[in-house]
């Protein structure tokens, strides 16, 4: 499954991504990355619902595999079957990195630098937008 | 203390696993066993760096049952994670087996009839399922802490016949 239709050619630079979550959490993520930024395409979602772990390996895998030049799996969380399953797939596919623990602003970020930046690059920036999105705003007591 | 789950889930280390129930149980160790996860060098480390602050001890089903007592006396509480029914069985049949097993996530494989929405089983589970029950264990369905345990048999009536 593509999020979104239309748009113009991809890049040949692009980083293209696989987001795979638990329950609905991908495709709820992305609705909303896209109320934010309009349509967008090489961005696929997969969820892990009801799948073993050998079944969940093999539809990573059948995703990656499709990138010619690598790509990122942005994961809920570390040590999830969506990271274990994520990082057996990646081995055999070139330049492919994981980035867990995704959140909307870490989605957004990777849609303004698609085309900017190397796998390994974009992954380190996102882990660093991510981080710094979170932030706590504290009320002052009447 | 030390054990304080024994779980049967195809996804050994995972969400469900590292959340729910150790949220709920605190694990300081967890056991993966499995012949082959334990005879991959790249499977090993993965599932050793999974659960950050835990203490993940990947091995072989005899590797286990050679430690199985000595982690029974053990302090700290601790896991054990094996893929299926059949490691379940190869491990009961060398230590003390008599345990509640959880079972957690045996999902759709061809061949593989449903019981509830994770957990399907062919006549290899339910000959290995025949045999813990014979060695005095209990098979205990149930996915997260909130939800709620049923006995196996209950759901598969195959397995007592």
């Amino acid at each position: 499954m593509s999020a979104g239709e239309g748009g113009s050619a991809t890049p040949a630079s692009r980083v293209p991504a696989l987001v795979v979550m638990h329950a609905d959490l991908a495709q709820a993520l992305v609705r909303a990355a896209e109320r934010v930024v309009g349509p967008f395409t090489d961005v696929t979602l997969l969820s892990n619902e009801g799948l073993s772990r050998d079944d969940l390996e093999r539809g990573i895998e059948s995703h990656v595999q499709s990138w010619e030049h690598g790509g990122l799996l942005l994961t809920d969380f570390w040590g999830g079957s969506c990271h274990i399953c994520g990082a057996s797939a990646m081995r055999r596919h070139g330049e492919v990195a994981i980035v867990t623990g995704v959140n909307l602003p870490l989605l957004l970020d990777y849609l303004h630098n698609r085309d900017r930046f190397p796998v390994g690059e974009l992954a380190e920036r996102l882990q660093q937008k991510g981080r710094d999105s979170i932030r706590v705003q504290r009320g002052t007591p009447a | 203390m030390s054990w304080v789950l024994h779980r049967i889930d195809d996804r050994l280390i995972h969400g469900q696993v590292l959340v729910a129930w150790g949220q709920r149980l605190d694990p300081v160790r967890i056991w993966v066993v499995d012949d082959g996860v334990a005879s991959s060098p790249w499977e090993r480390e993965l599932f050793q760096d999974a659960a950050p602050g835990i203490d993940v001890h990947v091995t072989t089903v005899a590797d286990a049952a050679a430690a199985y007592a000595s982690e029974d006396e053990a302090p700290g509480s601790a896991f054990l994670l094996v893929r299926d029914l059949v490691t379940a069985r190869r491990l009961a049949e060398s230590v003390n087996g008599a345990r509640e097993w959880n079972v957690g996530g045996l999902h759709y494989a061809p061949g593989k009839d449903k019981l509830n929405d994770y957990v399907y089983l062919n006549e290899a589970d339910r000959a290995a399922a025949r045999v813990l029950l014979g060695l005095g264990a209990t098979l205990s369905v149930q996915d997260v802490p909130a939800s709620r345990a049923v006995s196996l048999t209950s759901l598969d009536a195959g397995i007592s016949a």
